[in-house]
């Protein structure tokens, strides 16, 4: 274990040899799909693009970048919802072609599976290749034994970080410490990293396994081949609740926790090792009350159980039921589940780990839960065959996706409105205070409004529909006091989808400008040129 | 009144390819449900239970197939069957539908010989034959009805609202009678975790051919009059000839010159 860490040098690669796209109009008008992400912030330019194949390629554009004082922005699937991908000039080093599976391995050790891969592969590709069970010696650059390929395909893994859009990257989910409904089970995307490889500033990788450099004395010492940087790990301190805001800081950290969540701005992420695990079969279940105190009781009461952790906790309050019943009368076949009683005020979905051994005994409990909250294992629906399985997941995306729909016939309208959407977590014993306030102050407000999310990790989602620029402007400030609020709370501003270029202000609502300061002056260390992702986290110059 | 759902397991339709070398289906790693008509079948007969609270009515699912096969027994009991029974035995392997309905015929009349009212599903979506019924209610000489979208009950008769090319169709029968359902609800109704738990409770037996004394020169694969050769996607019409024409008397006037050109009337 160390604090020093040395970075390697590559050789470098002819440079004009390397894909490449030039000319901001060219790109404007023939590749502006590079110019967008899912934040559909508008604005996005650039003067060049790239598209490596490999490290090599990623090592020598920045170093000619770095040399011409080019700044850089890290794309690969763009499905983050802050902006981050978006790029305001410069040039866009594309990562696409750098989708491949490497290898398996196996960690003696730890007794642990894991894969190795390259950046812009997608979560769906992971998974739909790591339960083929198709994986043959030939496509390994891990060594490995014929028996030890056979003994994995004998059984089903997956990789559990689930955020929903699984056309995400592994790269940008790394970059993100991306996380979903099932983190309350699995953790956030962090924890599922083995070790990874980083193109800094200088063009030299770092090669960084987990468990190897730690900080000490709050500090870490990247050497390079001319230079030696001194990292100082911001002093603030990070919330318990989840979080996705701001650089990862803790005195003792691991090194790679540093990288993981830094939204890009100290490398580009070339190559990653993520920790599978077998697969568990699981059942969907979601259960009714006719009030939201009832619903959170359950919540607490489920959660806190001993012996049947569910894979995650999901929320619907009654407005969103409300936007599933209308839908239900008008187009039954796109929620495709059967009609929701009109006397239900809150529903609760949950999934929970499944075998025909433990149905009874995980049934029987939830069912006496469910009696001391006044509902019941009749007023429930629950599957298990994946088809059906597939049902309740559609279910619990129909509400955002429908949420979308209202915000796009309103934009023809008015073009300038925009959903307004958080994602603020709380310590677990200011949920009810939380939830109290966020219907209090819409109601007040006279608000459009529907809360659904991630209950089990006190991390829902208010998503405010503006009805008009009034509306609009009204909602952004009652964002303002919902993150103060949080934070008040112990929690964090982004406990999912992070800060970007668009969230600035809320990161310095939870921390303040002293800790903005901090994670400024890492970034100068690391990358004294600010050549990566000018203005993810924070804007490059303070305001 | 003692209603029975007979009902097969399936591979779930759209997961299944066919080999292109042997033209059979390619079945492993797909994950087998319960025949959908055959879930039409179960869900008409809850809706009849509930609309008939007095008949005091006794809903018994039964399949042929597999040990496994109990999976779909199981569903059958969760969305309302009372009791589940499955015909499972290596003597039954390889019956066509003929030797399948024999063994249904015998399942059916030896487990529940009172019954009022058999329901089907009008085809299993892998075979998609939609013999077995017909040839099941042959054997137990009893009157069928095939394509059902509604059913009620009427005294001692079924009635039956069935589709027909044009349209809708109603047909009564005397019970018992067999009738088999062609459509449901399009979204398919989800148990509740009651349901589930209480369906885990309920009687869900297998039956070999001994125990049924079924005799084994009329079941399986040496009692089966048909064998399957191939299956095969059949091939796409090719476009065929449209004759337009606002003047019918014109019109038949082609369609007479264009038969008569390519030799399909004898004059």
């Amino acid at each position: 274990m160390s604090n020093i860490i040395q970075a390697i040098k590559l050789d470098e690669v002819p440079f004009e040899r390397i894909r490449s796209i030039h000319g901001e109009k060219t790109i404007t008008q023939s590749y502006p799909n590079y110019l967008i992400d899912e934040s559909k912030t508008s604005g996005g330019k650039a003067e060049l693009i790239f598209f490596p194949d490999n490290e090599q390629e990623v090592s020598t554009i920045v170093r000619k970048m770095r040399e011409e004082r080019v700044e850089i922005t890290i794309s690969a699937a763009r499905t983050g919802i802050v902006g981050s991908a978006i790029p305001f000039g410069g040039a866009i080093l594309v990562l696409e072609r750098m989708n491949g599976i490497q290898g398996i391995g196996f960690d003696e050790e730890e007794r642990r599976w894991f894969i190795r891969v390259q950046p812009a592969i997608s979560l769906q590709e992971i998974n739909d290749f790591i339960k083929s069970k198709k994986f043959i010696l030939d496509d390994q650059n891990i060594p490995q034994t014929e028996s030890a390929v056979q003994r994995f395909n004998a059984y089903i893994y997956h990789y559990p970080v689930d955020p929903t859009e699984m056309t995400a990257s592994i790269g940008g989910t790394i970059g993100t410490n991306a996380s979903g409904a099932r983190t309350f089970k699995y953790g956030p995307t962090r924890e599922w990293v083995k070790r990874i490889r980083v193109v800094l500033s200088t063009g030299e990788v770092l090669d960084i396994p987990r468990g190897q450099y730690y900080a000490k004395d709050g500090k870490f010492i990247v050497k390079t081949g001319k230079e030696e940087y001194l990292v100082k790990i911001p002093t603030y301190k990070m919330p318990n609740a989840k979080n996705a805001a701001g650089l990862y800081a803790k005195p003792d950290m691991d090194l790679i926790d540093l990288f993981i969540g830094s939204e890009g701005i100290f490398g580009v992420i070339t190559e990653a090792e993520l920790w599978i695990k077998e697969y568990e079969p699981h059942m969907s279940n979601i259960a009714f009350f006719d009030n939201e105190k009832d619903a959170l009781d359950f919540v607490h009461k489920l959660r806190t159980a001993d012996r049947c952790k569910p894979d995650f906790i999901e929320y619907f309050d009654n407005n969103a039921l409300n936007l599933l019943r209308n839908v239900q009368k008008k187009d039954p076949k796109f929620v495709n589940m059967p009609p929701i009683r009109e006397d239900i005020k809150t529903a609760i979905s949950f999934d929970i780990f499944y075998t025909e051994e433990t149905l009874d005994f995980y049934f029987e409990t939830i069912g006496k839960m469910l009696k001391e909250c006044n509902s019941s294992l009749e007023d429930s629906w629950s599957a298990y065959e994946e088809r059906e399985t597939d049902r309740f997941k559609h279910f619990r995306h129909a509400v955002p996706e429908i949420v979308n729909n209202i915000i796009a016939e309103r934009k023809k309208q008015y073009p300038d409105i925009h959903k307004l959407g958080t994602d603020m977590s709380v310590e677990d014993q200011y949920l009810a205070d939380m939830m109290k306030f966020y219907h209090s102050t819409l109601i007040e407000a006279g608000l459009e409004y529907v809360i659904w999310g991630h209950i089990g990790d006190n991390h829902v989602h208010v998503n405010i529909l503006p009805r008009d620029l009034n509306d609009l402007e009204l909602g952004t400030k009652l964002y303002k006091k919902f993150a103060k609020k949080a934070v008040e709370y112990g929690g964090s501003v982004s406990a999912e989808h992070g800060i970007g270029k668009i969230k600035h202000e809320y990161l310095v609502i939870m921390y303040g400008e002293d800790a903005i300061d901090q994670m400024r002056a890492v970034k100068n260390t690391l990358d004294p040129d600010n050549i990566f992702n000018e203005g993810n986290i924070f804007p490059e110059e303070k305001e | 009144m003692k209603l029975v759902v007979l009902v097969k397991q399936v591979p779930e339709a759209d997961k299944v390819a066919v080999d292109p070398e042997t033209g059979t289906l390619i079945r492993e790693g797909v994950t087998a449900i319960l025949n959908p008509y055959c879930e039409y079948a179960l869900d008409q007969a809850a809706k009849l239970r509930t609309d008939n609270p007095n008949l005091d009515i006794e809903i018994t699912a039964i399949s042929m197939g597999p040990p496994q096969a109990k999976m779909a027994l199981l569903r059958c009991l969760e969305l309302g069957a009372d009791k589940a029974y499955l015909l499972s035995d290596r003597k039954f392997a390889g019956s066509d539908v003929w030797a399948t309905s024999s063994a249904l015929k015998e399942g059916v009349s030896k487990l529940v010989p009172d019954f009022d009212l058999i329901l089907t599903g009008k085809q299993a979506i892998d075979g998609d034959t939609a013999q077995v019924p017909a040839e099941t209610a042959e054997q137990l000489g009893i009157p069928q009805i095939t394509y059902g979208v509604d059913v009620k009950l009427n005294n001692k008769r079924v009635e039956v609202k069935r589709e027909v090319e044009t349209g809708y169709q109603v047909l009564s029968a005397k019970m018992p009678a067999l009738v088999t359902m062609s459509k449901g609800s399009n979204i398919r109704r989800i148990p509740s975790m009651q349901a589930i738990l209480d369906a885990r409770k309920k009687p869900l037996e297998s039956f070999t051919a001994d125990d049924l004394g079924i005799d084994e020169e009329k079941v399986g694969l040496s009692a089966s009059p048909t064998q399957v050769d191939k299956i095969f996607a059949p091939p796409s019409k090719t476009g065929g000839e449209i004759i337009y024409g606002s003047d019918p008397k014109e019109a038949a006037k082609k369609l007479f010159e264009y038969l008569k050109m390519n030799g399909f009337l004898r004059l």
